[in-house]
């Protein structure tokens, strides 16, 4: 009874937060329509509307010729949208990041990482029910934020051969159902988790082992299609079958960072991970951001060079957009912030267990994963410039405090580790020889 | 037949497990030996911490062949299309570092191998033709199931190598000639 009331009670605050939310958006949207001089709203769709075919193209690749030439009105909803979004794409990159390192867990049957599993699964939990309520605004929003919503797929030739998928009820349906089934994956590893605390049974290792097996496969797919949806297809026009993937680089690349963050407060004397976690899940967290510093380069790279080669409109325009005034110094700050200088940083083996610039790099690499998403983004609403808005840093912080926050109460609600888990005793007897020097050999 | 005066190269010692070789190893390393080294059949984990091994400095030889290989391909690339023959191709221009940087990139990971090897070899002193113990009987074991700690007579506390070496509880101690 008490147990049923318990859930209930969730259910009406989440529905209660919903409501909030969806209502707050609502009246953002009725006093922008209200706001909007009719002037102010030629000048938007003009912006926002390419012409279709090859025309249309290649004004779109003349910056500042219909895009950035005049200083276009930028309402308080779409500000609010796109900072928003910028948010969102944050946070739910350090959720699908954290599940991702879940999945890859039971899929190589990992030994080391058992120790500090709870703190991913409990990472990426908060896709259900946070994210998924925090989509709400963006949904609310999405006349604002995603302008091929308003285009007749008749008038325009590069949404009509993607109506298939970029119409309002496929974006509506997927987007839930995407974030849904996200977070369905991780309540499953992080249920099993716990239940394998009380009864120990290996069954639910061999359970997890098989949503990994397949839940990689849906990864891969519904994160690229979830990527396409919320900032792709801010330029629905925009082709990159790579887009996907690297928007799962800089995920799990600013998720490693958080982790190790996380693991080496947690494993503080007094913390909860203080007896489980070793100099080896720091080396290997730490060599696993600095792998993904390369991934992320390498994938980063590869779209942009692949389009700077062929050289074909329908793809140059995005770069081009995103090379013009100010934002090709952003462009420069993720070249040199988000790869030479933590690759040239990290790149001795020692520097992965020293905290004083391991902690430092973290942080920086959350500033730079921002920075990145904000170079996704941004362009559309400002094609000007780089062009901070104090919604910027208050949404941000506003999310991840917020998440933080619940993450933090979810992590107390069940054992910081799993109890049982069958590698468990991998992960926490290692071959630790007293260290060279007098004093260490009297142990 | 060798008329040669022979003259001493080490001590060599013997253990028979792996937990008795990685005591001594421990012993060794705390009493402060210099030109020492441990031979087993097969790799210890923690052997390189109980003797107190240093992190190797094969990683700069790697970063220094990297560091060429980069740089070779990015000036071959400039030298050859900008300088020496400019051809305009596809329209773009006649350098920059984005069309250089994926040959660039191999030419990294090629010198930076080619620079773990020769450091590997520089700091191993390899090739090595002749080693005193190969001359030993018994360190004929140290690849079947033998494990062997030998302290060379070059060390500057060689006086107290049996006595480290017998407190460690080898088996068998052996001076070896050279």
């Amino acid at each position: 009874m008490n147990h049923a009331f318990l859930i209930l009670k969730r259910w009406m605050a989440l529905l209660a937060c919903a409501g909030i939310l969806s209502f707050a958006g609502s009246r953002i949207e009725a006093a922008d329509e209200a706001a909007k001089t009719p002037a102010a709203e030629t000048a938007a769709t003009t912006a926002a509307t390419p012409a279709a075919g090859d025309a249309g193209h290649a004004a779109a690749n003349v910056p500042g010729h219909g895009h950035g030439g005049e200083a276009k009105h930028v309402s308080f909803a779409e500000q609010f949208g796109y900072s928003y979004l910028t948010a969102y794409m944050f946070c739910l990159s350090l959720c699908m990041g954290s599940l991702f390192l879940v999945i890859v867990h039971h899929l190589f049957d990992a030994g080391w990482s058992a120790s500090i599993r709870r703190v991913t699964e409990q990472l990426s939990s908060l896709l259900f029910p946070w994210m998924l309520v925090l989509l709400i605004p963006i949904l609310v929003l999405q006349k604002q934020i995603y302008p091929w919503l308003s285009l007749d797929p008749a008038q325009d030739h590069s949404l009509a051969v993607k109506v298939v998928l970029f119409n309002p009820t496929a974006f509506n349906l997927f987007l839930i159902a995407l974030v849904g089934s996200w977070g369905a994956i991780a309540h499953s590893f992080r249920r099993w988790s716990l239940a394998q605390d009380k009864d120990g049974k290996v069954e639910w290792t061999r359970k997890s082992r098989v949503l990994a097996a397949a839940g990689i496969f849906y990864f891969a797919f519904s994160l690229t299609l979830g990527c396409f949806y919320l900032m792709k297809s801010l330029q629905h026009q925009f082709f990159s079958t790579m887009y996907g993937v690297y928007y799962f680089a800089g995920s799990v690349w600013t998720t490693l960072a958080t982790v190790y963050v996380l693991i080496m407060v947690l494993s503080r004397p007094g913390m909860p991970l203080e007896k489980v976690v070793f100099k080896r899940q720091q080396q290997d967290v730490g060599v696993l951001f600095f792998a993904f510093t390369v991934f992320y380069a390498y994938i980063h790279f590869s779209q942009y060079f692949l389009i700077w080669n062929a050289a074909m409109p329908e793809e140059t325009f995005w770069y081009v957009r995103r090379e013009y005034g100010s934002w090709k110094w952003v462009g420069f700050t993720i070249l040199f912030g988000h790869f030479f200088i933590p690759f040239l940083l990290m790149l001795n083996q020692d520097i992965k267990r020293k905290l004083f610039l391991m902690f430092p790099m973290a942080a920086w690499a959350w500033l730079m994963h921002y920075v990145d998403m904000t170079f996704n983004v941004m362009p559309v609403l400002h094609p000007e410039g780089l062009h901070v808005s104090i919604l910027d840093p208050l949404l941000w912080f506003g999310m991840t405090g917020f998440l933080a926050v619940m993450f933090w109460r979810n992590f107390n609600s069940a054992a910081p580790y799993p109890l049982r888990d069958p590698r468990f005793a991998e992960a926490v007897t290692h071959h630790e020889i007293p260290a060279a020097g007098g004093a260490a050999s009297h142990h | 037949m060798s008329a040669k005066p022979t003259k001493t190269y080490g001590l060599l010692a013997e253990f028979d497990t792996a937990a008795a070789i990685m005591h001594a190893a421990i012993e060794c390393r705390d009493a402060g030996f210099k030109k020492w080294d441990v031979y087993t059949p097969f790799p210890i984990h923690g052997m390189d911490d109980a003797m107190g091994v240093k992190k190797s400095l094969v990683g700069w030889f790697t970063f220094a062949g990297g560091f060429t290989g980069f740089f070779t391909g990015m000036g071959m690339i400039w030298f050859m299309n900008k300088f020496d023959y400019p051809l305009v191709v596809g329209g773009k221009p006649l350098f920059t570092p984005l069309y250089a940087f994926p040959v660039s990139y191999e030419l990294t990971i090629l010198m930076g191998s080619f620079g773990t090897l020769i450091g590997m070899f520089l700091l191993n002193r390899l090739p090595k033709l002749y080693n005193p113990l190969f001359k030993n009987e018994r360190f004929k074991r140290a690849t079947d199931d033998r494990f062997f700690v030998c302290i060379e007579a070059a060390d500057p506390k060689f006086s107290q190598a049996r006595e480290t070496l017998e407190k460690a509880g080898a088996q068998v101690i052996e001076t070896v000639e050279d």
